[in-house]
């Protein structure tokens, strides 16, 4: 347990459904098996409808995420437009692999929707920014094992907006159910073209 | 100069660090084989319509050096089965005088040697699987050809550690990665074993040596091959790989700075 | 050179007079190895499913595509014929076979010591006890026993190594039992759902667990190895499906990808 993606715990999965994504993390933040926190959420918004997860070391969720906060702000004002997911996409893995050598501790998860193609996007990453498009869902952190198996077994192409809530929502409840890392609460984001819904979910409290 | 007498015709010391001995020592806790010594390299065996082909080369090796060139890694099981010896050759020999006890017992009982293929199978998977349990292991990969009880073609392995496990074709060692994908091509499986022949699998598996030949630096081109059918075992000893081609080794470039 | 004439006598080796510093020897001998696969049991009512891939490995080679994991035990000894328990074993698979070939033995012999066929509770509770006498040496296997319980309803029992044992309604066990647990904790025991407008947030009453007809339960098994199969790379080839009822045992083989 000395490795530092298993040090304080964490889970998080986007998928793609008709017209629209969602991204979900859990809400604990732990030292080991002590539970340090349950409001830790480790998603991000950068753009309407741009939003990054990270899981992993919590320190450089952190970092990380203000990293992007800043680097997306930068590219804002020289651009004059809001960062398309893909872009983000692009920015995330240069900036892991500059630091090849001495990587932060995290796996990236990137879902939005392109604001002028209005196409829905995933994406994951390792620490070192290598990018993997998928076209059905992207899962990381301690619950990544359970994560493939709830969303392989529940995921259809082309759900619509309320039922991907209740896809991505089961499939993330029951697989951090089963990582004693993982849990504490969830929070779902549902994004459509010009609306975002954000909800937060109860779960088990142990 | 070392003026000592006793240290003449040794390794220097100071160059090849002290002489390990304590292989020679007879008390101290019992020693088990926990590495094998002089050892033979893959088994490759296919089953065809109306039995079974197996082959080994003849090579037994002393880590890199090619120590024996002329051991015959096929043995019988009476005229009933073969079984391909990988691995360690003292534990291959000890196997094959327990086996030979065994036939002759059997020969002597009042019913004759009724036991087949299989049954030698299981009850070499036994053995080793007693011996790995004690620590103790028999050093080998084999596989073992003949017929089940009800006649029909059968093909199996088992290993040090008693794992066991049944294919159309299999291989040890290095033609497991080898052998098995140039086998699994030529004969899919889920293939009938209807539709192949006799002359097909032996042409597979002296194909699947020659490439053994190619890419293993522990294997020889010198090797056996048995036949197993209803008419009994067709054993061939000293047989050579033909038609070899080197031509593509010209083309092989290493990682490093090319000098051709 | 001094240290070819200095210390000639500490260096030189008289395998006779001199013994070595007797320096134990350590095993480097691993009596184990994992042959990867998956298992999986479901009861219902009046059935138990056990079920299993048929690909062995080593390492990344693929042994065999065709080696059941799942046994009926207390048969006949080629055919199985007049079992009415399962035993599915996933791990090491040389000591998953010797574990069935002796729990199958005991309770060929039970049965002819007492002239009646060994109940599944009993049978489990002699598992275990096989399981544990072997504690500082274990079975490396993850065993799930399955049959019909006095009653004629579905029990199935699960293993850890050394003989720690449970009954439940399902179970996954072996490579992919991390992917397929949560699924099942999900669509077999309805776990976070809930009735939808049994109320507002906290008040939501949750939905109980209906024992499932031998169909959706069959239908479960399937989805729950195709998904297996696309995420482990030690699960494939075939799935086993063994199914105990009232009617006894019935033995179906599904194909599965062979990538």
């Amino acid at each position: 347990m000395s490795n530092p993606f298993d040090i304080n715990g964490g889970a998080c999965v986007a998928m793609v459904g008709k017209d629209c994504v969602a991204i979900a993390c859990d809400l604990r933040l732990g030292m080991q098996s002590l539970t340090i926190s349950n409001n830790f959420p480790k998603i991000f918004n950068y753009a309407p409808s741009t939003y990054l997860g990270l899981t992993g070391l919590a320190t450089d969720v952190n970092t990380v995420s203000d990293l992007f906060r800043y680097k997306v702000n930068m590219y804002r004002l020289r651009e004059e437009r809001d960062i398309a997911p893909q872009t983000l996409a692009n920015l995330v893995s240069s900036s892991l692999y500059e630091k090849r050598f001495g990587p932060y501790f995290v796996s990236p998860v990137i879902a939005g929707i392109n604001p002028t193609t209005g196409k829905p996007f995933i994406c994951g990453f390792d620490s070192i920014g290598c990018i993997d498009f998928a076209k059905d869902f992207i899962v990381s952190g301690t619950a990544s094992d359970q994560l493939f198996g709830t969303c392989e077994g529940l995921w259809e192409p082309d759900l619509a907006p309320e039922d991907l809530f209740e896809t991505i929502s089961q499939a993330l409840l029951s697989a951090v159910d089963r990582d004693a890392l993982s849990g504490w609460g969830a929070q779902v984001y549902i994004i459509e073209k010009d609306k975002v819904t954000q909800r937060l979910l109860k779960g088990r409290q142990d | 100069m070392n003026h000592f007498p006793e240290a003449w015709g040794r390794p220097r010391n100071d160059v090849y660090g002290a002489y390990d001995h304590s292989y020679l020592q007879t008390s101290g806790p019992k020693a088990h084989t926990s590495s094998p010594a002089v050892t033979g390299t893959s088994v490759v065996g296919v089953k065809f319509n109306g039995g079974v082909a197996i082959a080994t080369d003849n090579l037994a090796s002393y880590g890199s050096l090619a120590r024996f060139s002329d051991v015959k890694r096929l043995r019988n099981f009476g005229d009933k089965a073969m079984v391909g010896f990988g691995g360690d050759v003292s534990d291959m020999q000890y196997l094959d005088r327990l086996l030979d006890s065994m036939d002759i017992k059997e020969n002597y009982s009042h019913h004759g040697n009724m036991l087949n293929a299989k049954n030698l199978h299981t009850y070499l998977a036994k053995v080793f699987y007693k011996r790995r349990s004690e620590f103790n292991p028999l050093w080998n990969h084999v596989l073992v050809a003949g017929f089940d009880g009800q006649g029909e073609p059968f093909l199996s392995s088992a290993d040090l550690l008693g794992t066991t496990f049944s294919a159309p074709h299999l291989a040890t060692g290095f033609g497991a990665h080898l052998a098995v994908p140039i086998l699994r091509r030529k004969f899919p499986e889920g293939t009938p074993l209807e539709q192949v022949s006799k002359e097909d699998a032996v042409e597979a598996l002296k194909e699947c040596l020659k490439v053994l030949f190619y890419r293993d630096a522990r294997s020889a081109d010198k090797y056996s091959i048995a036949v197993i059918t209803k008419d009994g075992i067709d054993l061939k000893e000293d047989e050579q790989i033909q038609g070899q081609s080197w031509a593509f080794a010209e083309r092989i470039r290493g990682y490093g700075a090319q000098t051709a | 050179m001094t240290s070819l004439m200095g210390n000639h006598s500490g260096t030189i080796g008289y395998s006779f007079s001199e013994p070595t510093s007797a320096n134990v020897k350590q095993h480097s001998f691993y009596p184990y190895t994992d042959n990867g696969g998956s298992t999986l049991g479901i009861t219902g009512a009046d059935f138990a499913i056990l079920a299993g891939d048929t690909r062995s490995t080593s390492g990344y080679n693929i042994n065999s595509r065709m080696v059941p994991k799942v046994f009926k035990i207390g048969g006949d000894d080629e055919t199985g014929e007049g079992a009415n328990i399962i035993l599915s074993v996933v791990g090491f698979a040389a000591d998953g076979n010797a574990l069935k070939e002796k729990l199958d033995t005991m309770v060929r012999m039970y049965k002819y010591q007492h002239g009646k066929s060994m109940s599944v509770g009993a049978c489990a509770q002699r598992l275990s006890t096989i399981l544990y006498e072997k504690r500082f040496f274990p079975y490396y296997v993850h065993a799930i026993l399955a049959g019909l319980d006095e009653e004629g309803v579905g029990a199935l029992y699960s293993y850890d190594p050394v003989g720690s044992y449970e009954r439940e309604q399902c179970r996954a066990a072996g490579a992919a039992s991390s992917l397929i647990m949560p699924f099942l904790d999900n669509q077999v025991n309805s776990k976070n759902q809930y009735i939808p407008g049994s109320g507002e947030g906290h008040a939501l009453v949750p939905k109980k667990a209906e024992p499932l007809d031998k169909e959706t339960a069959t239908k479960l098994v399937k989805d729950a190895f195709t998904s297996a199969v696309e995420r482990h790379i030690e699960v494939g080839d075939g799935l086993q499906l063994v199914i105990v009822t009232r009617e006894g045992i019935e033995e179906v083989f599904h194909a599965l990808k062979q990538d």
